[in-house]
């Protein structure tokens, strides 16, 4: 150690000494310049841990909702089936219900059961042949489109396919409240 | 900017007598590297707590889930491998800087008269670092974490009379299970930091008001005393750089592996303790019969004892340490102890297992013969077989394995594993990798 009290650089007051001018602003620098370090160090990955999962997309499967024979032509029907969902460490099963509705020509149309409007679950309503939601009272036909209420767009469309006589539905959410279809 | 907001601030708060009291504490004999090792267990300390923090963001206390959410942790989440492995360096980085930092004070003589309190509140505050050690091994859940811990709490069910009772509380019941996670993480997190916080603000409080002791050598003392800001600032921010850079090469390198979810039915498993404990763990395997709760506790109590009334049992007031032959023979005399049964310990653990050739070649023919289309290896592949995570465990007999993979059915009537087209070399690589399937590897 060197001996303070022969430093040429060092103050003293009342016999207590302390590093003056040049010496004095090294070592705030140093300490300062650590400090900054060993905070950006932990700062970055620590940063990646609170927001990573945030923005993990899941990943999407086909999933096999019924038998495209046992739909009736015309008249819409809500398809139940289970998925197993990563929800962070836990695996769940939630049950997803879709509608389909086969067309006169045999192809197949699936909806998200999801009003474009506020994201209600929307009904079936076999008297009028309408799709009416009972939030707000949004109403489409069986094509999607908006008949009436506050819906800013027509029904979502889920991609869907039919293999040997299974349909399948690729399921996906949309933004509601948005004239343009925007996925979650 | 910074110093106008700063003058701002003054002129309303006024901070500066408060920011003169605290940079401005002299130091009897200057600032010295000698006095880095209670700012460096300081460090560690708030590097434990903001890990800490951010693990919990993840992790659950209970059977179900814990196992799975340091998974998650070490897996899944982005950096997370890292703050948990800053996690686990640094726990035993504090245990290191703890002990260096008591050894100096204890070489230093700096423990006596007028610094009798904060001694006593500094044992206080490594006996709170303990717990956190124990309690804190527990949370992961997996066999290690679980085994160890039972050890742990059967060694306080060695004393006598209240020795049931505390291990009842401690488990919050008859069996280590949920009630005993939840609870020790309760302490891990809650009620342990809680109660150092405390102590540490104790600590530093007397601290400044006695002074620091300053050098043994009085003619060195007088010269002169240098402020804490800012030589003593600087050479604490450069160790505490230096401990940062190897927790953090330690957390980036080498990963502490979980090992099999805890399984309460699974009495094969030979846990073992953190080094900072092995020492101990040593000595229990020599000590027998009679002896054995002279060594569970009366020792363990004894020297903590000891330790906490140590200013007042050691009445020599000399500092210098060549005036204290038996304040240092002591203190070596344990040191040779404590480092020796370490040294022991460390030599029986990991001195054996060296990967043999003939293991690699056996885990890949493994892969090669798609083994795991039936059987589980720690978690990997189907259960439609026996799992075979710890199968030497069961079967350790060379001789089984030879026979079992020549004619399956010969030594396992009615089995459905096939007969493998193996040569003799592969048949012997099978079998060498097979019994490497225990626990406590």
């Amino acid at each position: 150690m060197t001996d303070p009290s022969n430093s040429h650089d060092m103050e003293s007051e009342g016999g207590i000494f302390t590093p003056v001018g040049s010496r004095r602003t090294f070592f705030t620098w140093v300490s300062g310049a650590i400090a900054v370090f060993i905070g950006v160090a932990l700062a970055v990955p620590l940063l990646g841990y609170v927001i990573s999962p945030s923005f993990k997309r899941r990943k999407k499967f086909w999933k096999a909702v019924g038998r495209v024979e046992e739909l009736p032509v015309g008249e819409p029907r809500s398809l139940d089936y289970v998925v197993t969902e990563k929800d962070g460490w836990m695996e769940t099963k939630a049950v997803k219900a879709v509608w389909a509705i086969k067309q006169e020509d045999g192809a197949v149309t699936v909806f998200s059961p999801i009003c474009t409007h506020l994201g209600c679950g929307f009904r079936w309503n076999p008297e009028d042949s309408q799709f009416q939601c009972p939030c707000h009272g949004s109403i489409y036909d069986t094509t999607g489109k908006v008949l009436g209420g506050p819906a800013p767009r027509p029904l979502d469309q889920l991609p869907s396919k039919v293999e040997e006589g299974q349909l399948l539905v690729l399921y996906k959410e949309f933004k509601s409240g948005l004239t343009e279809q925007v996925e979650l | 900017m910074a110093s106008r907001l700063y003058e701002w601030l003054d002129s309303r708060l006024r901070l500066k007598p408060i920011g003169k009291t605290l940079l401005d504490e002299p130091i009897p004999g200057g600032a010295s590297w000698n006095y880095v090792f209670g700012s460096a267990t300081l460090f560690l300390f708030v590097l434990q707590a903001v890990t800490g923090m951010f693990l919990t963001m993840y992790y659950v206390p209970s059977t179900d889930h814990a196992y799975d959410t340091v998974q998650y942790i070490q897996h899944e989440v982005m950096f997370g491998w890292f703050v948990r492995g800053l996690h686990h360096w640094g726990a035993s980085a504090i245990m290191l800087a703890i002990g260096l930092h008591m050894l100096q004070v204890f070489f230093d003589g700096a423990y006596k008269p007028p610094r009798e309190l904060m001694w006593m509140v500094g044992i206080v505050l490594f006996l709170l670092m303990l717990g956190f050690g124990f309690t804190g091994y527990l949370l992961p859940w997996d066999q290690n974490a679980y085994w160890a811990t039972q050890v742990g709490i059967n060694m306080a069910g060695r004393v006598p009379i209240v020795g049931d009772l505390m291990v009842k509380v401690l488990r919050g019941g008859e069996t280590l299970g949920a009630l005993t996670l939840s609870r020790f993480f309760a302490l891990h997190v809650l009620f342990l930091p809680s109660m150092i916080i405390f102590g540490i603000m104790l600590h530093l409080f007397i601290l400044r008001r006695v002074g620091p002791a300053g050098p043994w050598d009085e003619k060195k003392a007088k010269e002169g005393s240098e402020t804490f800001y800012p030589r003593q600032v600087y050479m604490d921010a450069v160790v505490m750089l230096g401990v940062f850079l190897i927790v953090a090469t330690l957390a980036a390198t080498i990963e502490f592996p979980l090992a099999d979810k805890a399984d309460p039915s699974d009495h094969s498993f030979v846990p073992v303790p953190e080094w900072y404990f092995l020492f101990y763990y040593q000595l229990l395997k020599y000590v027998h019969g009679p002896l054995e709760p002279f060594a569970t506790w009366i020792l363990p109590g004894l020297f903590f004892l000891m330790l906490f009334l140590l200013p007042f049992l050691d009445r020599n007031p000399q500092r210098r340490i060549s005036r204290r032959p038996v304040t240092l023979g002591v203190g070596m005399v344990f040191l040779v102890i404590v480092f020796g049964l370490l040294g022991i310990s460390l030599r029986d653990l990991y001195a054996v297992p060296k990967t043999d050739p003939s293991v690699i070649r056996g885990k890949e023919l493994v892969v090669k013969f798609a083994c795991k289309t039936c059987h589980r290896i720690h978690g990997e592949g189907a259960a439609i077989a026996p799992d075979l995570s710890f199968v030497a465990d069961r079967r350790p007999d060379r001789e089984w394995h030879l026979r079992h993979f020549r004619d399956p059915q010969s030594v396992s009537p009615g089995s459905f594993m096939p007969k493998l087209p193996l040569s003799d070399r592969q048949l012997n690589d099978l079998t060498s990798y097979v019994l490497t399937l225990k626990s406590g590897v």
